[in-house]
């Protein structure tokens, strides 16, 4: 790539706190050089300057307020909706609410093993000689994203049994990936340079390690953490297929019964959830970066 | 009946169901490259409009596939319109966000050389700016596909076409002898398919990457 002059800082500068941002870290995965040298190219956006922050804050609550309008316009109208007995069954008794719930734990079980598995993953195969591996475990991983999540995750409830333990480890098998390879981006992207200070100070392996390493590889294990979650709400509306509950047995009690209202409310709640899921991380991820890296470089 | 003969017994519905697969996926990542690079042409010199374009079409990337059908069925029905939408949408944002990306990387010294020597705006943009950022364009394209390649798979359950078809086949006889070489199949087809996609794009990368910039 050319290299970036004049107008570049101004340009990327704002993008960095962008909401969308962690997606191009996501399809930074899949692919080889020349979307490294992308990646490379859009890494070192220095942080918003403080006038930045203001039209942020803008952004930070439009989304929220959306919502709220969104689900009260949705549940107005669901009520006056009319339901025979059919639509009846599928939403009466807390159904709904239990739906909801199931989603949000399917989602944060899910992530939660994912962070477990993915952070530590990340770090042994930037160390030492589990180095050399990186490239051929990456590589296997790309290979095994060619599976699409539903035939992954029935595949697993034929083998595991229906239930959300199978659509459970589905959405881990599936999300793994993106925080791992985020991870391993973080560590290898710090200027040797600073670990080379930190030893020269005097500091163990493992000192460097959390006091530098992990610190500064902070914001990318955060967009990957990010990107897990955003996945993972998406994955666990597939989780109805293998009787793993969720929203998605709103979304396809409503279309395998042709019950529109069920339909638009589980379809509603879903993007809603998801919205907000993106929002709470994004949000998230500006609070957590660590205080150092707020200045401009 | 082991999977082996299950294909044999079924290849011509599998082959039909692959080949379905395939052309939506192809025919809507058309769709959505010609959408997606007019989207990234008009927008990229603006750094508002270029925000606007990439955060909305992330929005629409954050949406769960399911839900964004299941939002499609009451307007569109149930079949081939739901699917056809849904796999436009999602292709949409790797390839403005990379075509973007790419032109705003282009060396400005070189637009200026170009309209230097008398080339018109559409030349320039034709002949130097997007042959420049057409490698990250490419990629983004390549991302996206791999990405339509499990969604197209869902949208079978809104009676879409393709190897969905297949694997929701096998949900619907859970348990039986057959149910999972239905899964399997499907399964194993769509991969093909992503990676048959992916060396072809390779391929294309090969072909159309301007020589000048190749590595």
């Amino acid at each position: 790539m050319s290299p970036r002059d004049g107008s570049s800082p101004g340009e990327t500068g704002p993008r960095h706190r962008h909401p969308s941002d962690h997606e191009a870290l996501a399809f930074r995965d899949g692919v080889e050089m020349e979307e490294r040298e992308l990646a490379a190219g859009e890494e070192p956006a220095p942080s918003a300057p403080p006038g930045a922050r203001r039209i942020s804050w803008q952004k930070w609550t439009f989304m929220p307020a959306f919502l709220v309008v969104a689900l009260l316009l949705t549940w107005l109208w669901f009520r006056g909706a009319r339901l025979d007995s059919i639509a009846h069954q599928a939403v009466d008794n807390g159904k709904v609410w239990l739906a909801l719930q199931q989603h949000i734990q399917l989602t944060a079980i899910s992530t939660f093993f994912v962070l477990i598995i993915a952070i530590p993953l990340g770090i042994a195969l930037t160390r030492g000689k589990l180095s050399r591996a990186t490239p051929v475990a990456m590589a296997f991983a790309n290979l095994g994203q060619a599976v699409p999540a539903l035939g992954l995750l029935v595949l697993l409830v034929i083998w595991l049994g229906i239930g959300a333990r199978s659509a459970i480890v589905g959405m881990v098998i599936y999300a793994v990936l993106p925080v791992l390879a985020n991870t391993i981006a973080g560590l290898r992207g710090i200027d040797p340079t600073l670990t080379e200070a930190a030893r020269g100070i005097g500091m163990s392996a493992s000192g460097v390690l959390t006091k530098v390493e992990l610190p500064l590889a902070v914001p990318l294990i955060l967009a990957g953490v990010r990107t897990a979650l955003v996945l993972n709400v998406g994955t666990a509306t597939l989780a109805t297929f293998g009787g793993g509950g969720g929203l998605g047995d709103l979304i396809s009690a409503g279309i395998v019964t042709q019950r529109m209202p069920v339909l638009i409310l589980g379809s509603v709640l879903t993007v809603a959830l998801a919205l907000l899921v993106e929002w709470l991380a994004s949000l998230a991820e500006l609070l957590l970066r660590p205080r150092g890296l707020e200045v401009g470089e | 009946m082991s999977f082996w003969e299950y294909v044999g017994t079924r290849h011509a519905q599998l082959l039909t169901d692959t080949y379905q697969h395939a052309s939506a996926v192809f025919q809507c990542m058309v769709l959505a490259t010609l959408l997606g690079v007019f989207i990234g042409v008009a927008t990229y010199r603006s750094e508002w409009a270029g925000n606007l374009a990439t955060t909305s079409t992330a929005t629409i990337l954050t949406i769960p596939s399911l839900a964004l059908i299941g939002l499609l069925i009451p307007i569109v029905g149930l079949g081939v319109p739901p699917t056809v939408i849904a796999l436009t949408l999602y292709g949409l944002l790797p390839v403005v966000r990379n075509c973007i990306v790419g032109l705003r990387g282009v060396d400005p010294a070189l637009v200026d050389a170009a309209r230097g020597i008398g080339m018109s705006r559409g030349a320039q943009l034709f002949r130097v700016e997007l042959p420049l950022a057409w490698p990250p364009i490419l990629t983004g394209i390549r991302v996206a596909t791999q990405m339509l390649m499990g969604i197209a798979a869902i949208a079978a359950f809104a009676s879409g076409p393709g190897l969905g078809n297949e694997i929701f086949r096998g949900i619907a006889s859970l348990g039986s002898a057959n149910s999972l070489n239905q899964v399997l199949s499907g399964t194993l087809g769509i991969a093909i398919l992503a990676l048959l996609f992916d060396a072809a794009y390779v391929l294309i990368g090969r072909l159309t990457i301007s020589r000048g910039i190749r590595a």
